[in-house]
């Protein structure tokens, strides 16, 4: 116990004076005063797998939200075991905005009490067990756009159709575009990648319908859209409303993200966990279909 | 005069995008909220010739009264609406606005047009359906039976 | 020559109230504690009441400068040793816990003092989702238990607690998050030797039945409640400061333009009409907003963590923001109050030789929520015909 820390200056605003703050919180839970709800010292296993560099971009939804008044180490540990507990249950193949994927789900409603639906994702999002997608597909000439939870105990089947990037992080211009870019059939096969090859990307440019659109996408530094040919008042304008000094604000980064030291350990932990459950899986897989898929 | 060359430039318009109403205005109704009011063109979905008729004329259907109490209709809700010069009851199942999950969300406002009888003017529905429609209230099941994919 | 003498003389004194802390005569001590005391209303006064208790020491900084390394060693091992071992032998716990009593639909058993840690969604077992608070039960001991008739002497009985028998309530005075000694006065340490803990940072008082009496020193856990349970929870909200009546009572305000001059954010005419015509009380106007007391009753506890100690209450709206304290009580609710009868909570209080040789589990999940280990929830044809039936 350090009673320079315990004694430090943690001053909150007045708005926040009946709170503690988040260090004061963890010095308790540590506290060797405290006598019956003490953690225990956790030993740090020597052996533990550190996870590859990229880890954060392929599971994103186990980094907790960076906001920093919503934060707390036991909440995002037991956060973190339920989605490891799920995760187990079913399977959750590693998706990228721009994948091909079909959802198969239960719904009171539908006839044989099950649903599947295909589509592109075109949004990722959400942190936790409140992780969400939306998946957009046309049928029969119209756009359909459907959101979906995770980590919802309804979805009985996750399944990749066609593992890839695109250039962009949302695809939600494809609202804009001609439908022929967002159409996917439903009895799709799916492509298997040759194991130990990267994530493809897709290159591909979408070349936009007429306006009135959705949002202006003009404003936003787009790169999967080719030529948005607008008269040039309309980049005018844009170039005014740019914020071109966000890229270098080093302050905003550090507030929009959880830092590097924090992103590894949960990364290996989650590492550690996911190696096992990948096992268990295989193992399910070449037994069969079992009750549980 | 106004009225009448925003009129021409809506039928020109949506003559040339023959699959989706675009709503081509020059003034704001609700489009950020995409709610559906009074006053929201409407697609409508079934095989009617009333339907189809409004559709190439380039007039689509206008919802002229919301049967509830907030004014703004969502997937089920009854409405009223101007088409072709009558007036005819029309349910919504298909919606632009933000949707919770696992409820689809379309790329247009669609109705399915019924008689006073409660039967539906067409025979036939062309696009998909909200299977959700199922536990909403309200006697959707002659509309039910009449479509042909549900998600 | 002068600082090493006065950081001896620090020294003793750090040790010398902690004997004190024991030796001191319970008689003279203050009535009083500094428990979060709640009254209708807002206190409007600065001054701090009568029964108030200075808990902080003001020259601690300055005794931990003068301080050498070794002594702040020395300091911090005597009061690890004496609140871990010592204590042992002197606990009040060590003769048994008091006698233990039946539950009735009348008692008022104490609650846990909380501290809000996030909201997560969870789903119930027909795959609803919902949102509950984690709330965490950090280091909860009882320091101590006023009898009813103590009790009625206390500024803050109420006359209406009385019957014709006399008061009906007694209080518990329950502390969270141990801390080290040397950061308070001697006259808060004192508080706390009846108990046998750490001086807390927090106090709170809960009023209890004479027969849900709870020994000074007893430990409270997060399964003081059991899964399933509905617990009223009292916090203080997020504060806003001074606020207009747009912020404070959402009022619409004024138009932003069309010639409007001096009139966005107003609250409009009050006052006119011939018999009503005055400013009634209860008017909404601009004023101090938030950081007070709010109430929220009949939240199912839906699924308690015994590793951590926490509870996973129902609902995103426990009012204050993260790590704020909060209240947990057995709810008042009249109907579920009688429908507790069917499963009666421990009584006073959960100890852990409650459960005889098996420990608990460490997630204890309510049945209608749907446990991650399960597979996915998938529906019957027979249940959604019934379901039909029905409607």
């Amino acid at each position: 116990m350090n009673f320079s820390l315990f004694c430090s200056a943690l001053v909150v605003p007045c708005r926040f004076s009946n709170t503690l703050a988040t260090k004061l919180v963890e010095r308790h839970r540590k506290s060797k005063l405290a006598s019956h709800t003490r953690e225990e010292a956790e030993t740090k296993d020597t052996t533990v797998l550190t996870a590859p560099r990229d880890y954060k971009f392929v599971y994103p939804e186990f980094l907790p939200d960076p906001t920093w008044w919503k934060r707390d180490r036991i909440r995002e540990k037991l956060e973190r075991e339920d989605m490891m507990r799920r995760r187990s249950v079913i399977e959750i193949p590693e998706f990228y905005v721009g994948t091909v994927m079909a959802v198969e789900s239960s719904d009171k409603y539908a006839p044989g009490k099950k649903n599947r639906f295909v589509g592109i994702c075109i949004q990722r999002g959400g942190h936790g067990l409140r992780a969400g997608f939306t998946l957009r597909n046309v049928i029969d000439g119209q756009g359909v756009e459907v959101q979906y939870d995770l980590y919802n105990p309804t979805i009985i089947r996750l399944e990749v159709l066609k593992l890839e990037k695109r250039l962009d992080d949302e695809l939600l211009y494809l609202r804009d575009a001609p439908q022929e870019y967002s159409t996917v059939p439903f009895d799709m096969e799916p492509v298997v990648l040759p194991p130990g090859i990267a994530v493809p990307i897709n290159t591909m440019k979408v070349k936009l319908g007429p306006r009135p659109w959705h949002e202006r996408w003009e404003r936003q530094e787009l790169k999967g859209v080719e030529d948005l040919g607008l008269p040039e008042r309309f980049y005018k304008r844009a170039a005014e409303v740019a914020k071109p000094w966000q890229k270098h604000d080093l302050m905003r980064d550090y507030r929009l993200a959880i830092n590097e030291d924090e992103t590894e350990e949960i990364m290996t932990d989650v590492y550690g966990k996911m190696q096992g459950i990948e096992t268990q899986q295989k193992l399910r897989r070449r037994q069969g279909p079992g009750p549980a898929k | 005069m106004a009225l009448l060359c925003r009129a021409t430039v809506l039928q020109t318009q949506t003559h040339l995008c023959t699959n989706a109403i675009v709503p081509l205005r020059n003034f704001s109704v609700s489009s950020p909220l995409q709610q559906i009011i009074k006053l929201s063109r409407l697609q409508v979905v079934d095989n009617s010739a009333i339907g189809r008729a409004a559709a190439i004329s380039g007039r689509p259907a206008k919802c002229i009264h919301v049967y509830n109490k907030k004014g703004v209709g969502t997937l089920g809700d009854k409405i009223l609406v101007a088409i072709k010069g009558q007036k005819k009851k029309a349910y919504i199942v298909g919606v632009k606005q933000k949707q919770k999950p696992f409820v689809p969300r379309f790329d247009s406002n669609n109705i399915v047009l019924v008689e006073e009888s409660g039967m539906p003017t067409g025979t036939r529905i062309r696009v998909p359906i909200p299977s959700m429609l199922r536990g909403k209230e309200g006697d959707f099941t002659k509309i039910l039976s009449i479509a042909t994919k549900f998600i | 020559m002068a600082a090493p003498m006065k950081s001896v003389a620090c020294l003793i004194r750090g040790t010398c109230f902690l004997q004190n802390a024991i030796l001191h005569d319970t008689r003279f001590m203050p009535r009083a504690c500094t428990h979060l005391q709640i009254t209708r209303g807002r206190r409007r006064t600065c001054r701090p009441p009568s029964w108030f208790v200075r808990t902080r020491t003001k020259s601690h900084h300055l005794n931990q400068q003068e301080l050498t390394a070794e002594n702040k060693g020395f300091l911090t091992e005597y009061v690890e040793d004496f609140y871990t071992k010592k204590f042992e032998e002197t606990s009040p716990l060590k003769d048994g816990p008091w006698e233990r009593h039946e539950w009735h639909s009348h008692t008022f058993r104490t609650g846990v003092l909380a501290v809000k840690i996030g909201v997560i969604p969870q789903w119930d077992n027909q795959g609803r989702k919902f949102h509950t608070t984690l709330l965490q039960v950090l280091d909860n001991h009882v320091i101590r238990y006023v009898p009813p008739p103590v009790f009625e002497q206390s500024p803050a009985f109420k006359s209406h607690w009385r019957n014709r028998n006399g008061p009906k309530y007694g209080s518990v005075v329950v502390g969270a998050l141990s801390c080290d000694p040397q950061l308070f006065t001697k006259e808060y340490n004192n508080l706390f030797t009846e108990a046998g803990v750490p001086p807390k940072r927090k106090l709170t008082r809960f009023i209890v039945t004479p027969n849900a009496a709870v020994q000074p020193g007893t430990p409270l856990f997060a399964t003081h409640f059991k899964v399933g349970d509905y617990v009223d929870v009292q916090a203080k909200t997020i504060g806003h400061g001074f606020q207009g009546v747009v912020k404070r009572w959402g009022f619409k305000g004024g138009p932003a333009s069309h010639g409007t001059t001096k009139w966005h954010r107003r609250p409009g005419s009050m006052g006119g009409g011939r018999e009503k015509s005055g400013v009634w009380k209860g008017k909404k106007m601009p004023g101090h907003m938030g950081m007070d007391w709010r109430t929220l009753r009949g939240l199912k506890i839906w699924r308690i963590n015994t590793k951590y100690n926490v509870l996973y209450v129902h609902g995103p709206c426990i009012p204050g923001p993260n790590h704020c304290y909060v209240r947990i009580m057995d709810t008042t609710l009249f109907y579920r109050k009688q429908a507790m009868e069917d499963q009666p909570p421990y009584m006073p209080t959960f100890f852990p030789e409650d459960t005889g040789d098996s420990d608990l589990p460490e997630e204890i999940v309510d049945e209608k929520l749907f446990s991650f280990k399960e597979p996915s929830i998938r529906y019957e044809e027979e249940a959604s015909t019934t379901k039909k039936a029905k409607r």
